[in-house]
């Protein structure tokens, strides 16, 4: 039985999502100006591993207070299918943005049993000159640049507890109004820790299934859920008044982060969405064979 | 403060040898067990329970009153626990410490930390030479931890230290980071004489220097982030204990030229 919330339909659904292994990433740099631009662009072309190799984001902004060398910093997350897939992932986003950042530092961003090279490649660009101060556990690298030195820590935590996919997928009337509340729904799920939305500023309008006609194509769209496609194909999941669809992806390093986003992010779009002309709330799943994670939307509203 | 108690009993006949007493190793041994345990250096020997009035049941803490520098090797290869030693030690306390805490209220004497590859070290009082220095045949001397020293070291400390961390509140004497490998030794009174004789890396951090050998050089003034992050990792593991941060910019002399030259010396650009 789907629910109503504040005029807005909540399917009686679940996301599906899948097992994956996250870390994360403490950037810094004198201001928290470079600081993002360092973090934006390690994370770019990072939305989903099929097509990117990883899934990356930026989980929040850190004080001074919060970062290992007291200047301001973000902390970017970035999940594969598993620790060995993430290795190169990191090594050539970090080796080609970060390192390359005037400024910044690197360091582990994620405590956890588990371990992955962070600066142990990257600091081979050093070429001998390279030195380590191992300060308690951690070993960080002082590489020499032109504008300085490039502190980078040897390694960082891993965890293959991690959850990609969580979803939500927002129906409306109304395509500005649609993008709007969306967009609020990113901006609430942004204040969860350990969590990012990897898509386009957190949304994505071409929602995909599993398969296609086509040999070779692992994914396409998603048409039961495009309106253009609505009176033409039989298995068409929209209503006459449904002018657009755009869903919001979650990955986070725990379930229950993943769940408390879904939460808030559900929370937003209820709150003002109806008078963007948003009607009707649903999630994408694969029947629920395929991923081990299962968001049911009535358990968050 | 629970556990064992060791009152020394003065004046010792001959040098009394601590290796291996920690409270780890006592936990494993009956009363009696541990009063046999054998302290002297000759040939007739000395029970602990001779040298020393015990009280107390062993436990995580052990504690050693009454101390004098005739007690060589206090905390040798502490792994956990706590010791804390009332008065002065002698020679190469903290030997081969890999975890816990030795606490000295007074001083300690050479080669303190010789080999020590974790664990915290406080002592009160000043520390003698070859502090974190490498003891005949070994390749390193400290490899790990770290020692806040409240007064004054002696010559060379760090000697062929590979890692780990040295605070002193007052200055080294002449030599400081001899033969270094890595690791960082932070003066807040200053170096004296010739510090980093054929250092090949590491770091001296400190607001002066005595006189510098001519095989080190001037590379400039420099905004180090490596030093805010050494500031912090101090500040979060001593908390009060902690150096007082070096000004953003600091001069950084590298050496030792006759050698690699990776070493670095840190004073505040003036």
């Amino acid at each position: 039985m789907s629910k109503t919330v504040n005029g807005i339909t909540i399917d009686d659904t679940f996301a599906e999502a899948f097992g994956m292994s996250g870390t994360g990433i403490i950037i810094t740099a004198d201001s928290m100006k470079w600081a993002k631009i360092a973090a934006t662009v390690a994370t770019g072309f990072g939305t989903s591993v099929i097509g990117a190799g990883a899934e990356c984001g930026i989980d929040k902004e850190l004080t001074p207070e919060e970062t290992p060398d007291g200047r301001p910093g973000v902390r970017i997350l970035i999940f594969g299918f598993s620790p060995d897939a993430l290795i190169p992932q990191v090594r050539n986003r970090i080796g080609q943005c970060v390192l390359t950042s005037p400024g910044s530092a690197c360091y582990a961003g994620l405590k956890a049993e588990k371990t992955m090279p962070l600066g142990k490649g990257t600091r081979l660009f050093g070429d001998g000159y390279q030195t380590a101060k191992k300060l308690g556990d951690s070993r960080y690298w002082r590489i020499p640049v032109m504008d300085g030195e490039f502190i980078i820590e040897e390694d960082t935590g891993v965890t293959t507890d991690a959850v990609g996919g969580g979803n939500m997928l927002i129906l409306g009337r109304d395509r500005a109004g649609l993008l709007e509340t969306a967009e609020a729904a990113v901006e609430a799920i942004a204040k969860v820790d350990d969590v990012i939305t990897p898509f386009p500023g957190g949304i994505v309008r071409s929602g995909s299934k599993v398969g296609a006609k086509y040999a070779g194509m692992h994914a396409s769209s998603n048409d039961a859920f495009c309106p253009t496609l609505r009176g033409t194909i039989k298995h068409s999941e929209l209503a006459p008044d449904t002018l657009a669809v755009l869903e919001i992806v979650i990955d986070g390093l725990t379930s229950k982060a993943v769940a408390d986003a879904m939460r808030i992010g559900l929370k937003a779009v209820t709150d003002i969405g109806a008078k963007r002309g948003v009607t009707r709330i649903t999630a994408g799943n694969y029947g629920g064979k395929l991923g081990q994670h299962h968001y049911h939307l009535k358990d968050l509203i | 403060m629970s556990g064992l108690k060791l009152r020394f009993k003065a004046p010792a006949t001959e040098r009394i040898n601590l290796a291996g007493i920690t409270p780890s190793k006592l936990l494993a041994l009956s009363s009696h067990e541990i009063a046999r345990l054998n302290v002297g250096i000759e040939k007739g020997g000395v029970a602990l329970g001779d040298a020393f009035d015990i009280s107390g049941e062993a436990g995580e803490t052990l504690t050693i009153e009454g101390a004098t520098p005739a007690i060589d090797f206090v905390g040798d290869g502490l792994d956990s626990g706590t010791i804390r030693v009332v008065g002065n030690v002698g020679s190469f306390a903290a030997r081969k410490m890999s975890g816990g805490k030795l606490e000295i209220h007074g001083d300690a004497g050479d080669y303190l930390a010789s080999g020590s590859t974790g664990g915290m070290i406080l002592v009160s009082g000043n520390a003698g030479d070859n502090l974190g220095g490498v003891e005949t045949g070994e390749r390193f001397g400290m490899l790990g931890g770290m020692a806040v020293i409240e007064g004054n070291i002696g010559a060379r400390a760090g000697d062929k230290m590979r890692r780990g961390t040295v605070i002193v509140r007052g200055k080294t004497g002449p030599g400081a980071g001899s033969r270094m490998i890595g690791g960082t030794i932070w003066a807040e009174g200053g170096f004296g004489r010739d510090p980093g004789l054929m250092m090949r890396r590491g770091t001296l951090i400190g607001p002066s220097v005595e006189s510098l050998l001519p095989t080190f050089v001037d590379c400039g003034k420099h905004d180090l982030v490596i030093i805010r992050v050494i500031a912090r990792y101090l500040k979060s593991t001593l908390g009060d204990l902690a150096p007082k941060p070096m000004p953003l910019f600091v001069q950084k002399i590298g050496g030792d030229t006759a050698t690699i030259g990776r070493g670095e010396i840190l004073l505040p650009a003036g």
